[in-house]
């Protein structure tokens, strides 16, 4: 047995497709990205080795910055409001017994089965002044005038809301699942106690449902952090970059104001920041668990 | 006194419940709603409008016009492909990474899961190139490698999991019937991997189905472009006509719906094993 | 009466011959000397390609089309299609593939494509923030000029398209800036066409009142707008717009007054609300519904749009209302009501490293013979080619047609290429997004003129 399962050829090759894989179409590329980064290539003719030309420029550059703070923007609002909503939708739905409990979560994960490009192009008509959805329901209520959903002030908190709406049934039914694993002992214990329903969720619930929250909350700042479709058909970064993000923004400079190069090197920090992201928050909650265990 | 309480609690939770319901679902009707009416009936001060005459004709020209049904076959075709090649490569990796005595199986399971931190937007600019320099441009590689590449860490992170879970005895076992290592990963291994096999697969499949960045770049020709673009393309081609992108709209977004609400408990339970342990 | 159009039609491409290309002075330095090699390459290969013509009649041949008309039911989209349905249909052998993409996707995929292998056929725009760079990297194929002596194009509408003398592309239309409007409209309320800015300024108040949005304007996608600062600013300074432009790209210095005061007026209109909500956000498609809906009054773009008037799916009586004028004139300024904003931009070329590119020039060359695209064009009510159409006219005009032949002929000067596009990309880029900035108020004036210099630098 361990001589068969120490047999390198074999090892090897069942790991070789995996291996090529991530060599081909991971490592490559941002070996390709580094190099690029240092150059001055526009994408076509010559690249030119500039140094950290790039990287001095990018410091300054202001649409970046605020595609950061866009990137920080949406992982706050992930995390304030659309899991705390997920959260409580989830426990009352456990709450529910019977079919209607399935039909519910079945209808909040629809809009997550749904394209992008679907979503993006449904939600720039919704927001729409002229003839959406909202300023319809807008005016239901008695409000005049028509609202620019989309303006340089409103846009970033209106894509905001696309990324919490689209991706709300995601998050539910993790937290939901998370919820089901609980233990029923605890609960009956708490009922016999007399604990009320409040007490219940912020007592055994939310405590019991820490490493979830941790993991969701790591994909909400890494998806955040991510984000490019959705931007990409609702705003393009628009109006004057207000609505940027760092993927799209690489994108238009390299593919439209001919800075490959340039682009390139916001890649590199682009992926710089999602390791370091993920990495660190990792250790933040690996840390807390192991504090709590001792 | 307690039972009105829990009855006005019932009622509350119920409320809730529909009004998240009505919020996630109406923009979805809205959508369907016009898309059956015409182009001037947009402009309209309701929130849902009763067309003056149905007109299926917009989803014939959405159908027609927007490729629907060579679109929908590459999106099948290739997500397809992707998902078994991501299950068949996680499977093997992991199963060497978690089972097999070697030095170096610590570090390349590390390796191979790290590609989830990459974002995969990063790697737009890069693989342009690469993939226009082997004239893979325009071809189903273009697709195909990144979709199973950006999917592999998480396949893998998953698979080493759920082999980690199984016990040791039926391998031993087969050792001692004198199986080989692959018999043992595809006759002994893969099959009771089942449910951990359908998690992989869902997470793949919902991961790709919508992608379209690398389809738009790496793409030229109809020939490979999948269902997102009837979308994209019509929007252009039918700019004049609000109605007809609904519908176009609507028929893209319905495949994936329709097989989803078929499929519902078992999606549900596939995404919330891949998630809470991803 | 023809005769006499035919004359000053002339008379005004002249004076555009004068004008295309940004004053020709500022970006011919630096970029020159690199490419001198790679134009003179292709024309060997043309060479070679050359000795052995036709050999392939019979064989099957596939050309790839890139377009940025995504409409193929409408408009120039239309009239690029029946031309390749024809083509195909005469040479049996020949099948061309169509990728068509919305002008921004179509200029972000083409830069993709001019880094490793373009398709066949491409549009390209004659202006220089398009086609420096990609005439530097010699990814066109060298045109014949003289095999287009015959063709009509109105004189220096090649200009733009030519680098040290030698051709790589054609144009297609000669566009203008107009304001649409809806005469109906306009007729039952008792407006007037406004002849000063301030009459403009003051009717748009009029629209509004009357709950109607005055100007639909593409906000969305930057370069409308550049267009519209553009046609402000030819008659803020009137024919100097050119030098002005070309002289603030070259130093990246634009606080010369004109400039100034032209985004001032445009800050203005903005501020007046003359533009739908959210205009900033919106793009083309949405932006010209609403003027064809009848839910704008006015709406700004470029003649090619005139072929509304002939869209079946724009409701009748509004598409046949639909008139154009030009920006009216600024109190003191320099331009006059007939110094207009127009320039020779769209066109098309073909790839220098096609396979086939024989066949790729000869359906150019068939796409570009007289009674296809121009006479195609204008029958399809697309505005005005850039080759000589009075062949072509049948007294069955559209009245919009007619009036934007009037504009044309009654020009004094023309503009040439606008503003965004006077510039290397990274310029258009930021001129593009930082004009959103400026018109919808956050951004100071002074500070879009330092933000949009910095980036020629």
């Amino acid at each position: 047995m361990k001589k068969l399962y120490s047999n390198k050829p074999v090892i090897f090759s069942l790991v070789l497709p995996g291996i090529l894989v991530f060599l081909f179409a991971v490592l490559a590329p941002i070996c390709l990205s580094v190099y690029y980064g240092f150059t001055d290539y526009t994408g076509m003719g010559e690249a030119h080795l500039v140094g950290f030309e790039n990287y001095a420029n990018l410091v300054h550059d202001s649409a970046f910055g605020r595609s950061l703070r866009n990137s920080l923007l949406l992982a706050v609002g992930f995390i304030c409001i659309q899991h705390p909503l997920a959260i409580l939708v989830a426990a009352v739905l456990d709450k529910l017994q019977g079919k209607a409990e399935g039909v519910f979560r079945c209808i909040y994960f629809i809009p997550n089965v749904i394209s992008v490009a679907v979503i993006a192009y449904l939600w720039k008509f919704i927001y729409n002044p002229d003839f959406g959805l909202l300023n319809n329901i807008a005016k239901a209520f008695g409000h005049p005038g028509k609202i620019n959903w989309l303006s340089q002030q409103n846009a970033i908190w209106s894509v905001l809301i696309v990324l919490i709406w689209h991706g709300f049934g995601w998050g539910m039914l993790i937290y939901y699942t998370g919820i089901k694993n609980i233990d029923p002992v605890l609960y009956e214990a708490a009922s016999i106690d007399g604990a009320d329903w409040w007490t219940t969720f912020f007592r055994i619930t939310l405590p019991l449902m820490k490493p979830v929250i941790q993991i969701n909350v790591t994909m909400a700042v890494i998806s955040a952090l991510k984000q490019m479709e959705t931007v990409y058909l609702l705003t393009n970064g628009g109006p004057n970059n207000s609505t940027q993000f760092a993927a799209n923004y690489l994108y238009q400079q390299a593919f439209k104001a001919f800075k490959y190069g340039y682009g390139n090197a916001i890649g590199v920090v682009f992926i710089i920041i999602c390791v370091l992201a993920t990495v660190a928050l990792n250790h933040i909650f690996r840390d807390k668990q192991e504090q709590r265990e001792k | 006194m307690k039972e009105n309480n829990i009855k006005i609690v019932k009622i509350i939770l119920w409320i809730v419940l529909v009004a998240v319901a009505v919020i996630q679902l109406f923009p979805l009707i809205w959508l369907v709603d016009f898309s059956l009416g015409s182009s001037n009936e947009m402009f309209t001060n309701g929130l849902l409008i009763i067309p003056e005459k149905i007109r299926w004709d917009n989803y014939v020209k959405a159908f027609v016009d927007g490729n629907f049904l060579h679109y929908l076959k590459n999106s099948v075709l290739i997500n397809t492909t992707a998902v078994v090649l991501v299950v068949i490569i996680s499977i093997m990796a992991a199963f060497a990474c978690q089972r097999m005595k070697w030095k170096l199986s610590g570090f390349v399971s590390t390796l191979l899961v790290m590609g989830m931190m990459i974002p995969i937007h990063a790697t737009l600019l890069p693989n342009y190139k690469i993939y226009s320099g082997l004239h893979l441009t325009d071809t189903v590689w273009a697709l195909l490698i990144p979709y199973v590449a950006f999917s592999l860490p998480q396949g893998m992170f998953l698979m080493t999991g759920f082999i980690q879970s199984l016990p040791k005895e039926l391998e031993e076992a087969a050792v001692m019937d004198g199986c080989g290592i692959y018999r043992i990963v595809f006759q002994i291994v893969t099959p009771l991997l089942k449910p951990s096999i359908a998690t992989v697969a869902i997470m793949t499949f919902l991961n790709n189905w919508n992608e379209f960045m690398m389809a738009s770049t790496y793409l030229s020709t109809p020939t490979w472009k999948t269902l997102p673009f009837s979308v994209l393309e019509f929007t252009g081609e039918y700019s004049s006509n609000y109605a007809v992108q609904f519908a176009v709209m609507a028929l893209t977004a319905a495949p994936a719906v329709i097989v989803y609400v078929i499929l519902n408990k078992h999606i549900t339970k596939g995404v919330a094993m891949g998630a809470v342990k991803g | 009466m023809k005769k006499k159009m035919l004359a000053t039609l002339l008379t005004a491409a002249m004076t555009a011959s004068v004008l295309t290309g940004c004053g020709g002075s500022a970006q011919e330095s630096a970029s020159n000397a690199a490419n001198d090699e790679a134009p003179a390459k292709t024309q060997t290969a043309d060479a070679e390609e050359n000795e052995t013509p036709a050999e392939s009649a019979d064989e099957a041949v596939t050309l790839k089309l890139f377009s940025n008309l995504p409409d193929r039911k409408n408009g120039q989209g239309l009239v690029e299609q029946m031309i390749i349905d024809e083509y195909m249909a005469a040479n049996p052998n020949v099948s061309i593939e169509v990728e068509a993409l919305d002008e921004e996707a179509y200029k972000t995929k083409f830069k993709a494509y001019a880094m490793d292998g373009m398709p066949d056929l491409v549009s390209i725009w004659g202006q220089p923030s398009f086609l420096d760079e990609v005439l530097d990297a010699g990814v066109l194929a060298e045109l014949n000029e003289d095999d287009y002596a015959e063709y009509g194009f109105i004189p220096g509408s090649l200009d733009g398209f030519k680098k040290d003398e030698k051709l790589y592309g054609l144009p297609r239309n000669t566009d203008i800036m107009l304001f649409y409007y809806n005469q109906k409209m306009f007729d039952d309320n008792g407006w007037k066409v406004p002849a000063t800015t301030d009459e403009l300024l003051s009717l748009c108040g009029d629209i509004q009142a009357a709950g109607i949005t005055p100007v639909a304007m593409d906000g969305g996608d930057g370069w409308p707008m550049a267009c519209f600062l553009t046609d402000i600013m030819v008659k803020v300074a009137g024919i100097e717009y050119a030098d002005i432009v070309s002289n603030a790209v070259a130093t990246g210095d634009f606080t010369a007054p004109e400039i100034k005061q032209a985004t001032q007026i445009l800050v203005n209109f903005a501020d007046a609300g003359m533009f739908q909500v959210g205009y900033d956000s919106q793009d083309y498609g949405t932006t010209m519904n609403l003027f064809t809906n009848g839910q704008a009054a006015m709406y700004c773009m470029g003649s090619w749009d005139a072929s509304m008037a002939l869209n079946e799916d724009i409701a009748p009586e509004i598409r046949d209302n639909i008139r154009a004028f030009t920006m009216p004139v600024v109190d003191g300024g320099k331009g006059g009501a007939n110094d207009i904003a127009a320039w020779n931009g769209g066109g098309y070329a073909v790839s220098a490293n096609s396979a086939v590119k024989d066949e790729a020039i000869k359906f150019l060359n068939y796409m570009y013979q007289p009674d296809k695209l121009s006479k195609y064009g204008w029958e399809n009510g697309v505005g005005m080619s850039a080759q000589d159409q009075t062949a072509y006219l049948t007294g069955n005009e559209t009245e919009l047609q007619k009036q934007i032949m009037e504009i044309l002929k009654n020009a004094t000067s023309v503009s040439g290429t606008p503003i965004n596009d006077c510039g290397p990309s990274a310029f258009k880029t930021a001129i593009e997004s930082e004009i959103q900035g400026v018109s919808n108020g956050s951004t100071p004036v002074e500070d879009f003129l330092a933000a949009i210099g910095a980036a020629c630098k």
